[in-house]
């Protein structure tokens, strides 16, 4: 059975993990579904009760009732790059495949309806909180005065994005900052903002979750450090990421947050106190893991691999040949 | 007018940088143009920043 990989070509995070399937023998199948109607092709056929759907991409064909997983990492938007692409192409395209593949038995790291919802910051913050992990002091608003009187109980803030983006008209990066006791909060009527207690962190954790395993990294802040440099990746810092333990509670809380998120794969962003505590900040359920890899060892892109390796669902044969998968 | 947020914006930084790799789509990988692995590489990846918490922001908010 084969392991389909959604994602677009210059993904080389991607590729750590197809050196690892190459390795063990695994059939792999990757493609953008950017390139459909060009290189792309899909084909489904609804039968007397059964589907055949089938997948060419680089001259590769796959049974959608082959596939054991389905690895949803960069994927392009749909017919991007088609002859004469448009936003009804693009919906065209992404409810064919998309669609389809949601009939497939295949597992999913991680599945689109676990996906949108896990990308919604104020969800994660309350299911963290839900799952015991200590969520520092947060306030959305539109509400100016709201913001005030927030500053006033936690005079020491920072402000980050909502959404997690980028502002691309102009290009524009809006990392993690810390908020001047002086801030006039006037503009936060123009947009939701997001207020949060800064922790005085003395490290940065990211913990990697691959299904139940955990492999965490931690990267000291330096003695001397910048306060105001809040957002580990802005600063610049003489400190590696080093391999990590994780505490307990913060270990049953991820597992817990995993479970209600129903995600397989989530990079969780943790600041370490004083105390050690670890202080939830965010999980991106497709977080970057290659660089965490790339410096401390820890054998993320494996830990995918066999992930996305393992057996697909037991199938039980049909009087017409075609499987049906077996609850 | 402008959302408090964006106060603290700061320019996107550096143009992306041309990666010295292609995608070979008969091995489903990026090689290098004396035909290595890229992804093997790792000095190289950590060099180029394209697998770090900020690669891949422009498009895709995971980081």
């Amino acid at each position: 059975m084969t392991v389909l990989i959604l994602t677009c070509a210059e993904d080389v995070t991607a590729d750590m993990v197809v050196v690892r399937l190459h390795e063990s023998g695994v059939p792999v199948v990757r493609l953008d579904p950017a390139d459909l109607t060009d290189s792309v092709a899909l084909s489904g056929e609804f039968g007397h009760s059964s589907f055949h759907g089938r997948l060419w991409a680089g001259g590769r064909l796959v049974s959608l009732g082959g596939l054991r997983s389905v690895w949803v990492r960069r994927p392009g938007v749909p017919a991007a790059r088609a002859a004469q692409p448009s936003a009804w192409l693009t919906e065209e395209s992404g409810q064919a495949l998309y669609g389809m593949l949601r009939g497939s038995p295949a597992r999913w790291m991680n599945h689109p309806d676990a996906a949108r919802r896990a990308r919604y910051k104020p969800w994660q913050l309350r299911l963290a909180q839900d799952c015991g992990l200590p969520v520092p002091a947060t306030l959305i608003t539109t509400v100016p005065g709201a913001a005030r009187e927030f500053a006033r109980r936690h005079p020491d803030l920072v402000v980050k994005p909502v959404s997690g983006t980028h502002p691309q008209d102009p290009p524009r990066a809006v990392p993690t900052s810390r908020v001047p006791p002086e801030a006039d909060f006037s503009a936060v009527a123009y947009g939701p903002t997001l207020l949060q207690r800064r922790v005085a962190k003395r490290a940065d954790i990211r913990l990697t979750a691959v299904g139940g395993r955990l492999l965490a990294a931690r990267k000291a802040t330096p003695a001397g450090a910048d306060p105001d440099q809040v957002d580990v990746r802005f600063a610049e810092s003489p400190e590696p990421w080093r391999p990590a333990g994780v505490p307990a509670r913060a270990a049953a809380g991820v597992r817990a947050y995993l479970r209600g998120a129903g995600l397989a794969y989530g990079a969780f962003d943790f600041a370490e106190d004083g105390d050690g505590t670890w202080w939830f900040l965010e999980c991106n359920q497709s977080g970057q893991f290659g660089f965490v890899e790339v410096d401390t060892g820890l054998p993320i892109a494996r830990t995918i691999a066999e992930w996305l390796a393992r057996p697909g669902p037991e199938r039980a044969e049909r009087p017409d040949g075609t499987g049906a998968a077996v609850p | 007018m402008q959302p408090f947020a964006l106060d603290y914006a700061r320019p996107a930084g550096e143009t992306e940088i041309a990666a010295p790799y292609v995608y070979d789509a008969g091995l489903q990988l990026n090689v290098l143009l004396d035909g290595r692995v890229a992804a093997r590489d790792h000095a190289l990846l950590r060099e180029l920043g394209t697998t770090t918490s900020t690669a891949g922001s422009k498009t895709h908010f995971d980081d």
